[in-house]
């Protein structure tokens, strides 16, 4: 999976889930200032990016540093490689 | 201690009627039957008996912001919904109704039997077949929690006052407007929000097929059933909807001009400490007697007795019995869960709401579906068509599974 790729099915969580306009969902925009989301929503989106891209992210100390959706984006992806480089070590 | 007087000043309500208090006088005063076939919703669910039951409305859930609504279940909004109704009645519609009491004056009390039934079924629904804790949602919680209406309500409308959940069955909601009227009068509170709500679920109305209390034999003539009092009578019927009351100090509604419905004047609540589903005419006897008593007001002073009489054969002979050694046969008495169905936890509430509906209307609407009183519940004055009378002081009673009782005395205020 390409980053363009992992970005759009990031931006459906965040317009379906948390229903933040598309046109928000810029990397820059803060997730709590900007798009409105809060503590709850982050345990929530936590469980929705699982689940979409079937990774493990709970115990990740680097998501503690997650401020903007770019940084969302560029934590997710690198996950989604690192999980992509295990299955292809264990295949 | 010189308590304070407690007047009832908004009402709102969710019901099988319809959504609003307009619509459940007009349903009520139209003689209808809220109460349909589930058949096609509930027949996959084996040895379920009873297929019938009273829906509320659909509501536009979205109309709630998302922070707020995602811990919401259908008990909830229809707690919110009610609520705003309440508040809009009080304070005219787009009004912030906690705007207009001190901070922390403003409580809500709401009642309910459980947490959301819809929500506790899909998370378990949810977990159970892999064990998997990690498939469930973190809001789920909020919406199966016991006090979920009382604290979605209170975070949505930003009350910082007492905020809690009564939840005694079917006496919910009566409970929690004692609990107001006690905590105004006490001097705790300026004003609460008060009142129950429910939510339909197959698991609800079996829990009373297995003990043989909901209805069964009308599955094939749903408006036929529930039959309070009635001899062909086989059980409830399981309604949802939410009835919210705001309760406020009388000085406080006077100094504003407040509409005022009624004034609360009595109230008690207690157990019968002999049986867990069995209701005890000796306990609700006691009761009334106690709710009387704190209201300083005589059996005979009463117009207008709303009963609890659900359709249960044990439940309606025992109420019938208490109204018998109280009232003998000169107060009117009728059940509205003939129209509307057994709301259990919003019952009382919204039972209330109509009764207070007809004190303002001078007005007392009947049992629906009683044909023919049962022997048992002979010796009341049953109100079997609707009569024109004035209405200055009403009894509301309430009874549940565990024995507790509660019962609200009500008077008329011609002049705030």
């Amino acid at each position: 999976m390409d980053k363009q790729q992992a970005t759009a099915r990031i931006a459906m969580i965040f317009e379906t889930e948390f229903e933040v306009a598309p046109e928000r969902l810029v990397p820059e925009a803060h997730l709590f200032q900007d798009l409105g989301l809060d503590s709850i929503d982050l345990v929530e989106m936590i469980g929705a990016l699982q689940k979409e891209f079937g990774i493990q992210l709970r115990d990740s100390d680097e998501a503690r540093a997650i401020r903007t959706l770019g940084n969302l984006q560029d934590f997710v992806f690198n996950e989604i490689q690192k999980s992509e480089a295990a299955d292809g070590i264990r295949s | 201690m010189q308590l304070k007087r407690v007047v009832i000043t908004g009402l709102g309500a969710i019901t099988p009627m319809g959504t609003g208090i307009d619509a459940l006088q007009k349903g009520l005063a139209e003689h209808r039957s809220a109460t349909v076939s589930m058949r096609g919703q509930w027949r996959h669910f084996l040895n379920l008996h009873s297929l019938v039951a009273a829906p509320g409305p659909d509501l536009d859930e979205k109309r709630v912001p998302r922070q707020s609504r995602r811990s919401m279940s259908r008990m909830s909004f229809y707690g919110h919904d009610a609520a705003q109704q309440a508040l809009a009645d009080a304070f005219g519609t787009g009004s912030a109704g906690p705007a207009h009491f001190s901070p922390g004056r403003l409580g809500c009390i709401i009642g309910s039997t459980t947490g959301s039934p819809i929500a506790l079924n899909e998370t378990f629904e949810t977990m159970l077949p892999d064990r998997d804790i990690g498939k469930l949602s973190a809001v789920k919680f909020f919406q199966c929690v016991s006090h979920t209406v009382a604290m979605n309500v209170a975070q949505c409308l930003g009350i910082t006052g007492n905020v809690l959940a009564t939840n005694a069955a079917c006496a919910s909601g009566l409970q929690a407007v004692g609990a107001a009227y006690d905590m105004i009068r006490l001097g705790r509170q300026d004003a609460v929000l008060c009142g129950g709500a429910e939510e339909l679920h197959p698991s609800v109305t079996a829990s009373f097929d297995v003990l043989f209390a909901a209805s069964a034999r009308f599955n094939d003539a749903p408006s036929q059933t529930p039959r309070p009092f009635d001899r062909d009578r086989d059980g409830i019927v399981c309604g949802e909807g939410a009835g919210i009351l705001l309760l406020e100090d009388y000085d406080h509604a006077r100094a504003r001009g407040a509409k005022i419905y009624a004034e609360v004047i009595g109230y008690h609540t207690c157990a019968s400490g002999d049986h867990i589903s069995q209701s005890s005419r000796l306990a609700l006897i006691q009761c009334l007697r106690q709710a009387l008593a704190g209201a300083g007001t005589a059996p005979d002073e009463i117009d207008y007795v709303n009963a609890h009489a659900a359709g249960t054969l044990q439940g309606d002979a025992e109420e019938a019995a208490t109204l018998r050694e109280l009232f003998g046969g000169r107060v009117p008495v009728s059940s509205l869960k003939g129209h509307i169905g057994h709301t259990l936890g919003a019952s009382g509430p919204i039972e209330l709401i109509a009764t207070l509906l007809m004190m303002r209307d001078n007005v007392i609407y009947p049992t629906l579906n009683l044909s023919n009183p049962a022997s048992d519940c002979e010796g009341l004055r049953h109100v079997t068509a609707t009569i024109s009378q004035r209405i200055d002081t009403i009894l509301k009673n309430s009874f549940a599974f565990g024995g507790i009782n509660a019962a609200l005395v009500c008077r008329k205020i011609n002049s705030p």
